[in-house]
This record gives structure tokens, sequence and C-alpha cells, in this order.
């Protein structure tokens, strides 16, 4: 009976969830806050931001209640919420119809998880974009006028799955996804756990079977955190770009980034930009500064506040003087006031007074100088810089200044 | 008798004199005829032994110097006197005179201009803001109109572009425009002191060679720049530090020969053409000192004097740069900012970011390279809080730290000064004090002379 009752109650539970994400995500006004929730629903994004970032950001309680909920019941989530799944399961039930066996074979996801949890424990969650929320949150960066390039990518990513089911049914939610390996993993882990404690001999078939999937699973963490280890090593820093606020530091950022775009979405002076590869294979998709048009605002954390991973760690308002994005570096080369030129407006616009104007006898000119402590790299001069094409003052990585 | 001239000698000496007398008289009557001579100086005496009532001289009392009290001649009455004759003094003589008053104006060099002319700063900068609007318009822009039309006077007159002005050319025009417009004008006088009555002005008191005389006036509008006048009559004011520097303008960059020197080494630091040709004007900044204190300005004066002459001598040792030559530094200091009055409003950075309306805006302000948008000058950043019937106007208005940075430029000194000329002479005409004038008028006024409100 109640399989039944499950059964009817499936779809329209489904459908709601579907058409409560999509509301949660639509680009209307003054609802930035509602952004979070869908990708942050994710535990597998939830563990792997604990593992790495080595704090809890409150946010990610989300994420371990649906992991709770994932260890007693098992694959809840892929069977009543997970949007992404609705969508692909149509496409995996017309291509059965049309008589498309479904795929069995397949257990990428397995290693996926293996692989990022491993990494997570170096600060490297390796593959961690590959969490269908995250995918599902990605496709709205498309009503994004000014990013509709890059929001495409995810767009095409999503198609692309669709694709695949439509040729290999189920291939994603069975054989791909990390999220529902993760699932897979937790009850599995449950029931272990449960048998050794009521004695062997309740469970006996199952015990034997599951040694392998645990040693590729140790196996798949060992991997893992190899590469994030060796990723580590090879990361060079002068390759880092600038993050916006609260970024936790470049490798891990880079891991734990979902590449949602949330961050882009909620950034009311669309300053955030979507790495192309120009930062390194690794750095694909993550949010960059740009400085060209606007500047990241002393009044401002909007980013910070939707992020579902902790690759933006909450910000505080009135902490961000002390939040590093950069720091300011001028060019005395370009600077106008090295060709005796009248100008101020870099100390004008730096909300934070670490800009002063030293008279040099040497030169006999005034050179900007920045104070390294009360610089945080906002852009602010960087807009305000009269001189063009290239910008006098730049705001570069505070790694790469310091250097 | 041998010692005796003989007859030839004295006929001679007879004949020259007449001749000699002769001349002389003929040299005299072409002297009454051309009032100048035309074989020599010519001078003549005003009053013979002449001897100045010193009663009123500073004596040495107890090691003291004290100055007596003294009547002071009045040199003239008026609406509205003007202190200083800068773009500021200009501007407000001009607009005061356009609105019904009857206007003095008193500059302490022989020219009009100030820092424009006379400090060589030739570059206008900041009359444009982010977007197709040209903020400084009114007197200003009428400026710019009449130098368009001269001949050589005036270079980049574009759109959105920083124009470069010759000084010689505004020099004249100003004379020109003061003239037409029917102020009352004493050069040379040094506007020193505020004649003060209670907590308001009634005149200004000046030095010049005739002596220290007043200048009784309804209104006053300091427009000295370093706020003389409104800090000599108690008003309350920020003393700053400023970088200080001295303007110059070298020539012949048109006989360069750029091929005899390679890339890295040739000066770079040559300034930016003029009307000109060949002449380039030459900025500098300076170190942060106080412009107020002499010993610090003498030490400015002769520190950059050195660098500018020495600096062209390392720009005449570089091949094919032989012919570059130092063809002035600017007869004034570049004093950048020193007293900035605190006003009953004050023009702060803010304005720009928020956008700030003020329902008192007698001018707008803009960029200096159109890196920003425009922002506001209200009317009671002119006002002082303590004292009356003074308005300031230019570089000296009330203004935050990083707006003296923009106010003092040329543009800002046009707006604030017509402003502060057409409150003057509503003030002046309706009796009251500035601060009580009735906006509404003020406003209206500067629109019929094509000032820009936002």
């Amino acid at each position: 009976m109640q399989k039944s009752i499950a059964d009817t109650f499936r779809l329209p539970v489904r459908l709601v969830c579907l058409i409560g994400a999509v509301l949660c995500l639509l680009p209307l006004p003054g609802k930035d806050a509602l952004l979070v929730i869908v990708p942050a629903l994710s535990p597998f994004v939830a563990v792997s931001s604990i593992l790495a970032a080595k704090t809890i950001q409150p946010i990610l309680a989300l994420g371990l209640v649906i992991g709770l909920v994932a260890i007693f019941r098992h694959r809840f989530f892929c069977r009543w919420v997970c949007p992404l799944g609705l969508c692909l399961d149509a496409a995996s039930r017309l291509a059965q119809r049309l008589r498309r066996k479904p795929c069995q074979t397949i257990s990428i996801g397995r290693w996926l998880l293996a692989l990022t949890l491993g990494g997570a424990i170096l600060g490297c969650p390796l593959f961690l974009f590959s969490d269908p929320l995250a995918l599902f949150t990605g496709l709205f960066l498309l009503s994004e006028k000014n990013h509709l390039l890059t929001g495409a990518v995810s767009f095409l990513l999503v198609t692309l799955l669709l694709i695949c089911s439509l040729l290999w049914p189920h291939i994603w939610c069975r054989g791909l996804c990390p999220l529902g390996a993760f699932q897979d993993l937790l009850s599995k882990m449950s029931r272990t756990f449960r048998s050794i404690r009521k004695s062997a001999p309740d469970l006996p078939a199952r015990t034997s079977s599951e040694y392998p999937v645990a040693r590729r699973t140790v196996l798949g963490l060992i991997a893992g955190t190899a590469s994030a280890g060796i990723l580590r090593l090879t990361h060079r820093e002068t390759s880092a770009p600038l993050r916006p606020p609260g970024a936790a530091d470049e490798m891990t950022f880079r891991g734990l980034c979902t590449r949602c775009g949330n961050c882009i979405r909620a950034c009311p002076h669309d300053i955030i930009r979507r790495d192309t590869t120009r930062h390194g294979l690794t750095s694909t998709l993550t949010p960059i500064l740009n400085f060209d048009k606007d500047y990241c605002r002393e009044d401002c954390i909007s980013c910070t506040n939707v992020c579902p991973s902790g690759a933006l760690m909450g910000v505080d308002l009135d902490k961000k003087p002390d939040i590093k994005i950069g720091m300011a570096r001028v060019d005395m080369n370009l600077c106008l006031l090295g060709k005796d030129r009248e100008c101020t407006a870099c100390m004008r616009w730096c909300h934070y007074n670490a800009i002063r104007y030293v008279f040099k006898e040497a030169q006999y000119s005034l050179v900007p100088v920045i104070d390294p402590a009360k610089c945080n790299g906002c852009g602010a001069c960087e807009v305000a810089c009269p001189t063009t094409p290239q910008k006098a003052i730049r705001v570069l990585p505070a790694t790469k200044s310091s250097s | 008798m041998k010692d005796l001239m003989t007859r030839r000698d004295c006929l001679r000496i007879m004949g020259m004199s007449g001749f000699g007398i002769g001349t002389g008289l003929l040299i005299d009557k072409q002297l009454l005829a051309k009032d100048i001579g035309e074989s020599g100086f010519q001078s003549s005496v005003i009053a013979p032994n002449k001897v100045r009532d010193n009663r009123s001289s500073a004596v040495l009392i107890d090691g003291k110097v004290i100055q007596p009290r003294r009547q002071l001649p009045v040199l003239t009455e008026t609406d509205v006197l003007v202190v200083g004759g800068g773009p500021a003094g200009i501007a407000a003589a001009i607009a005061a005179k356009r609105a019904g008053a009857k206007v003095t104006i008193i500059e302490r060099y022989g020219h009009f201009g100030g820092l424009w002319t006379g400090g060589l700063v030739l570059l206008i900068l900041g009359h444009i803001a982010k977007g197709p609007k040209q903020v400084c318009q009114g007197i200003g822009e009428e400026m710019m109109r009449r130098l368009d039309k001269m001949n050589g006077a005036i270079i980049d007159r574009k759109p959105g572009s920083n124009p470069t002005v010759d000084a010689e050319a505004v020099k004249y025009l100003m004379v020109e425009m003061i003239e037409e417009a029917d102020v009352q004008v004493f050069l040379h006088c040094w506007g020193v002191d505020a004649v003060v009555h209670q907590n308001s002005i009634r005149g200004a008191v000046l030095e010049s060679k005739s002596g220290r005389q007043a200048i009784v006036a309804k209104v006053v509008i300091d427009a000295t720049g370093d706020g003389d006048i409104f800090a000599a009559a108690g008003a309350q004011f920020e003393h700053r530090s400023h970088n200080i520097g001295l303007v110059s303008r070298i020539g012949n960059l048109d006989r360069v020969d750029k091929d005899k020197t390679s890339e890295t080494q040739k000066p770079r630091r040559l300034g930016s053409p003029t009307p000109v040709p060949g002449v380039n004007w030459v900025n500098l900044t300076g170190p942060e000192v106080d412009g107020l204190d002499i010993a610090t300005l003498t030490r400015m004066e002769m520190k950059h004097r050195k660098y500018i002459w020495n600096k062209m001598q390392k720009i005449r040792s570089t091949p094919g740069y032989d012919k570059v030559y130092l063809l002035e530094t600017a007869p004034q200091i570049g004093v950048r900012v020193t007293r900035i009055l605190n006003g009953l409003k004050t023009v702060k950075v803010d304005d720009i970011k928020n956008s700030t309306q003020y329902p008192d805006v007698i001018g707008v302000g803009g960029a200096s390279y159109a890196e920003h948008g425009q922002w506001q000058i209200p009317y009671g950043a002119l006002i002082p809080k303590n004292v009356d019937n003074v308005l300031a106007a230019g570089r000296c208005i009330s203004c935050d730290l990083r707006m003296a940075d923009l106010v003092r430029l040329i543009p800002n000194c046009f707006v604030t000064g017509q402003a502060a000329g057409v409150a003057a002479a509503v003030s002046a005409r309706d009796r009251c004090r500035p601060r009580d004038a009735d906006i509404t008028k003020i406003q209206k006024i500067l629109r019929q002379q094509e000032a820009y409100l936002g």
C-alpha cells in the first residue's frame, strides 16, 4: 500500500520541487537571497566544503540535513527533490519508450565522488563542479544578458546530459552523478554500520559484495588526495586571478567553486566574470573580478551571501575593509603624476584612505603611495584612473604584489 | 687782455646758446602738442618737498611693533566688491554687474586671470563629466567662445576634451569683458583686511602704491583663493597644506631633431602643447606645504626655479634638443589649496557617488578627465557660518579634503564665481544678508545668464 501511495505522489512532489527550484533561481528583483537555496541543498557540496575549508559555513546546514535524511532513506533526494534529475528522468523515460536500453554498467559517479572527497582532504575538491544542483543553477546564468556567452557553457553541459539521457537512459543518475554516488555511499555505510551492530548473520550476502566497493572508494580517495597534492605543488601563485571578496585560498577556491554562477548574478555592479582558461584549466568558469566599469563596493557583500559551497566565505559588512581582494599597484610610466600632469582621481575614490601622494625629490614629482594595510583591492582606484587604454593603477592579486 | 674772450669767441657762444634755446623752445612746443618727448625721457614734479604724515606709521614700543589706529581714505563705495581677479573674481564681477549691481573689482597683479594666466595653468580641466553634457556653462563658456574667435588663443576646443589657452589672450579678453561690463577696476591692489561691523563685512581694506585704502561695499566676494578676506573678518575656515609648484613654458619644441637620440634617452617630461607653436607648458606638482607661510613660499619659489633651470640644461644637453629653451617661469607660484571656508554647506565626495541633489544648487562641477559624473554645488558652500555679507568664490569655498582638488579647477571657479556674483547682486538689491537671499531668484538669474544648474 505504502509504495503505491509514494508512487502516486512522487511525480506531483517532484514537479513542485522543480517549479520551486526554478522560482528560486529566476531573476526576479529583490530575491537574490533565494539564489543560494537550490545549490546549497547538496550534501556532496556540504561535506566537501567542510573537508576542504576546515570551517562550517551556516549555509551548509541545508546540505547536511539532506545528507542526514539520505543516510536513512536511500537516494531520498534523487527520488523526491532533485530538479535536474526530473528533467533527465523525463528524457530517459522518453528514450525508454523509444526502446533504448537503460544504462547499467557505468560507475563514473563513484570515482568522481571519491576523487573529490580525497582532494577535499587536501583542500581541493577536484570535481565539485559536477554536482547536479550546481549544474542546474548554472543554467540560470543565461538570464544575465552580459554573461550570455559564458552562461551558454552551463546550458550546453545540461543539454549534453539531456542528449546522453536520450541515448543511454538514466546514465546520469545511475552512472555519472557524484551526488547520487554520495547518497549510495551514505546509505551503504549506514547499512554496514547497522549490520555490524546487529551481528553479521542478518545481512550475510551484502557485506561481501561491498568490499570491492570500499576498496575502490579508498583507492579513489587516495588518488584524489594525491592529485590535489600535485595540483597544489604545481600551482604557480602568479597565475592567480582576482577573486571576489571572502574567497578561500586559490587552490581551495578552484576546487570549492561549483561554477553555479550565483555570485555573478548577485553582483549588483556586474564586476564578476566567468574565467575562460586564461588562468589555467582548473580555473575554468570560476568567477574573477573585472574592474573595467565598476569596483567592489564598500557597502556590498552580495556575492558572499549566495555562495553555496563556502568558496566565498561569509563576510560581515563591517569587516569588509579587512577582506583583501588584492593590492593596488601603480605603474609610474603610465601615471599622469609621473608626467607632471594634474590628477587626484585614485586618491579621491579610495574609500579606505589607502592612497597618498608623496613628493619624491629624486623624480621631483608626486608619486602615489599605497598603504598595504589599508588597501583591500576593491578596485575603486582602477575604475577612477583616467589613463587609457591601460590603467596606471591596477589591482593585482595580493600574493603577487607582495612578492 | 689775454684772459678776456675774443669777440669771435663771444659771438660763437652767443650763437650756440641761441641755437640751444631755440631748439629747446621747439621741443617744448612739440611736448605741449604731443605730451611725450621724442628726444628722451621726461619727468615732472607732482609735488616738491613732500613729507608724508608718519603719525600712523608703526612704532616700536617696548620692543613691540605697534600700528596706531588711523582713518583710512575710502577709495570708493560700491554695491558689490570683488577681491581677486582670477577666474572666480572675473566671473563674479561680470555676473554681478549683469545682475544689476554696481561692481568694483580689485586685483593684486597688473593683469586678470590669477593662476590661469599669472600661474600659467593653461589647461582647462573639469568642465566635462561622464556623459555628453558640458557642465561649465555661463560666463566660463562665453569666455571659451570668445577665445575661439581670437586667433591662436585656444586649442583642443572639441566636445569631451580639455582645451589649452594662451595666457596673453586670456589677459586681453578679460580686460575686454570687464570693460564691456563696465566694472570699476583697481589693479595692483592687494586686499589685506576686511571692514567689519559686528558680525558682518562692510567692505575691504586694500594696500597698494597709493597706500592703505578702504572700499565700502554692501556685499564683498572673496575671490582671493586663499580666503584672505573672510579669514580677516573672522569667518571659520580650515587651514590646509597642499602641493605647491611652479609652472613654466619651454620653447622651440618644433625644432627638436628626434632622430639624433634614441627612444630611451629622449626627455619625457616636456609638458603639453599650447596655442603658441613649438611652445609647451610644463606643470609641476611640488611638495605638500603650507601656502600661507611666507618663508615656505619663498623657499618653494627658489627651489623650483633652480630645479626648472637645471632640468632645462639637461634637456638641452640631449642630442637634438639643443635648441629647446626655457621661455619663462610663471610669475605667480602655484599654490593649490590653503584656507577652505567652513560654510553653511559643504561639497562632499559622496555627492558624486550619491548624485546628491541640492535645492539651493547654484552650479554643477565636472571631472578632470570625464572619469566620473557631475556633482552639484550648493549655495550654502559659498556662505560663511558666522560672518555675513561676504561670499566665497573659487577654490576656497566649503568642501571636504578630497573635493578640494575638483573645486579648485578653473571651470568650477567660473561656476562658483558667477553664482557668488549673482547672489551678491540679489542681496545688495534686496538689502538682505546673502544667507537670506531668495535662492529661486538667484537660480532664475543664473539660468538667464546661461549657467547650468543640472
